[in-house]
């Protein structure tokens, strides 16, 4: 069972696979190139102390999203 | 781009992506369960919702600390240097005009270059270490948000942080931000950041109008000042000049390296070499400029010991009425103006003006009765607001490649200047201040 959240709303420790990237032009392509493509695996692992950017391990590397940006990432969770 | 190019672009991204995961599934053996890195620990620290920011901000405090220790002996050394020669060139001529022109224009040109050298280049080191070591992605990390409120991208913050030391390196270090508007924004801003130049222009004048109980605060209200006006430019730049929001925030952290001392040093010297070429030139030819002005008429001033009678005490009775408002005499419009080759320069001259040695220069000051402290933190106010010096605009001009912005800058800095302490001086009479 499975459900569609937005990478903004995840906790640290829970993670997804990427269904879909919801930004469009140079972002989007930005996005995907540093490796936000659709069916990657991504764990969220901290928020910055003020709360926003969010780090998310991705691809084995560590990568650091704006909440803006991360909205744009739409995951599917394993509903627990 | 058209619809299908993006489609095509990202289509392409989307088929890499997958090609390498599947080579690396078919190809790549890996252990079970999670390693925890180095970079693990150290970010679990670093990154740490409670300590993260107050570990940012010591290691900002320790790279001015580095820098500023590691270059003060080196600046002494430069100054002594350049004294003797000074003095030896100035006995060694018997011409007296060729050897005021040689002691002071060339040689004193050369040194007022030569002392910004060392803590430019402790800061560059310490910028490159903290770049190479992995660090530098984090502090935009850790101060983003706080920078997207002001219109501006993490990546904004240390080059402001470093124009406490220097602006010219800070604006240089803007180099880093991708984004062209953020950029400038960033470097239009970051001159009202009150640089080490300026501090000893605070301390003369809070030192002597305010007392020793007071001068601190004083001096902290004018470096308050300079970030509250930076804050204000920067919310007003990204308004009018620079319309959208700031550049989106996607940025790798890399793992921690030990940094390489070759290539940390390569850095350093790859951009000190771009500081000594570009601001050095300009700086040595204001110099030049500042002591024809200042010795001649050759007669008049006695050979250039008596300023008061030289071209440029005559400019700076000319401009005096536009200080006048502000309650300050020639001798200050004068020392502005020698603050344009460096801020420091303001304590010089009026040393010289006054006939006064830095040390009895405080009262010197109160004893001629040029300032009161209302008059004198205005001052300090200008100081801290109007062009910091020909070097900030002169780097304008060659990372932006153009004239049309340091003349911008040049001209909202003084613009800014004249409002600012107008306003300072206007609320201080109506408190009742003289």
């Amino acid at each position: 069972m499975s459900m569609m959240k937005r990478l903004d709303e995840l906790m640290p420790g829970q993670g997804g696979r990427i269904a879909s990237i919801s930004s469009c032009g140079n972002l989007r392509r930005r996005m995907m190139e540093m490796g936000l493509v659709i069916g990657s695996e991504l764990k969220v692992i901290r928020l910055a102390p003020t709360g926003d950017p969010v780090e998310v391990l991705l691809r084995g590397y560590s990568l650091a999203l704006r909440k803006n940006e991360a909205k744009q990432v739409i995951l599917e969770v394993d509903a627990a | 781009m058209s619809e299908y190019a993006e489609n095509l672009s990202s289509a392409l991204v989307q088929r890499r992506y997958e090609w390498i995961a599947s080579t690396v599934d078919s190809t790549v053996k890996k252990g079970s369960g999670e390693i925890f890195t180095l970079t693990d620990m150290l970010d679990q620290v670093f990154l740490d919702k409670h300590l993260g920011i107050p570990i940012f901000l010591t290691i900002l405090w320790t790279m001015f600390q580095f820098a500023f220790a590691v270059s003060e002996p080196f600046v002494v050394i430069i100054e002594r240097v350049f004294e003797m020669l000074g003095a030896w060139v100035n006995q060694a001529i018997s011409d007296p005009y060729l050897a005021s022109f040689v002691s002071v224009g060339v040689i004193g040109g050369l040194g007022s270059v030569l002392v910004f050298v060392p803590p430019i280049f402790g800061l560059f080191l310490a910028l490159s270490i903290l770049e190479d070591s992995g660090y530098m992605a984090r502090a935009a990390f850790v101060m983003d948000r706080f920078m997207y409120r002001l219109g501006l991208h993490g990546r904004s913050f240390i080059p402001l942080m470093i124009g406490f030391g220097c602006n010219v390196p800070a604006i240089m270090a803007t180099r880093s931000m991708d984004s062209e508007k953020d950029r400038m924004i960033t470097m239009l801003i970051s001159p009202l950041i009150s640089c080490s130049a300026r501090l000893p222009v605070y301390v003369l004048i809070a030192g002597a109008l305010f007392g020793a109980s007071y001068a601190g605060t004083a001096v902290f209200a004018v470096y308050a000042l300079g970030i509250v006006l930076a804050v204000v430019m920067a919310l007003i730049f990204r308004r009018t000049l620079f319309k959208g929001e700031p550049s989106p925030f996607v940025l790798e952290l890399p793992t921690y390296a030990v940094p390489d001392a070759s290539s940390a040093i390569l850095h350093m010297w790859s951009r000190g070499r771009m500081f000594l070429k570009k601001a050095g030139t300009i700086i040595f030819w204001a110099t030049i400029i500042v002591w024809l002005l200042s010795v001649h008429p050759w007669e008049a001033t006695s050979g250039g010991q008596v300023i008061a009678e030289s071209y440029i005490a005559w400019i700076g009775h000319a401009i005096e009425p536009v200080f006048q408002p502000f309650g300050w005499d020639w001798m200050a419009a004068v020392a502005l103006l020698f603050g344009l080759v460096a801020k420091e320069v303001v304590v010089g001259t009026y040393g010289i003006l006054l006939g006064a040695e830095e040390a009895g220069l405080g009262d010197a000051l109160v004893s001629q009765g040029l300032f009161t402290p209302l008059t004198g933190f205005a001052f300090m106010a200008f100081v801290l607001i109007y062009v910091p010096c020909v070097a900030v605009i002169g780097t304008i001009a060659k990372e932006t490649n153009s004239w049309r912005w340091p003349a911008f800058a040049l001209v909202y800095q003084t613009a800014l200047a004249f409002i600012v302490t107008g306003v300072i001086i206007a609320v201080g009479r109506l408190a009742g201040l003289s």
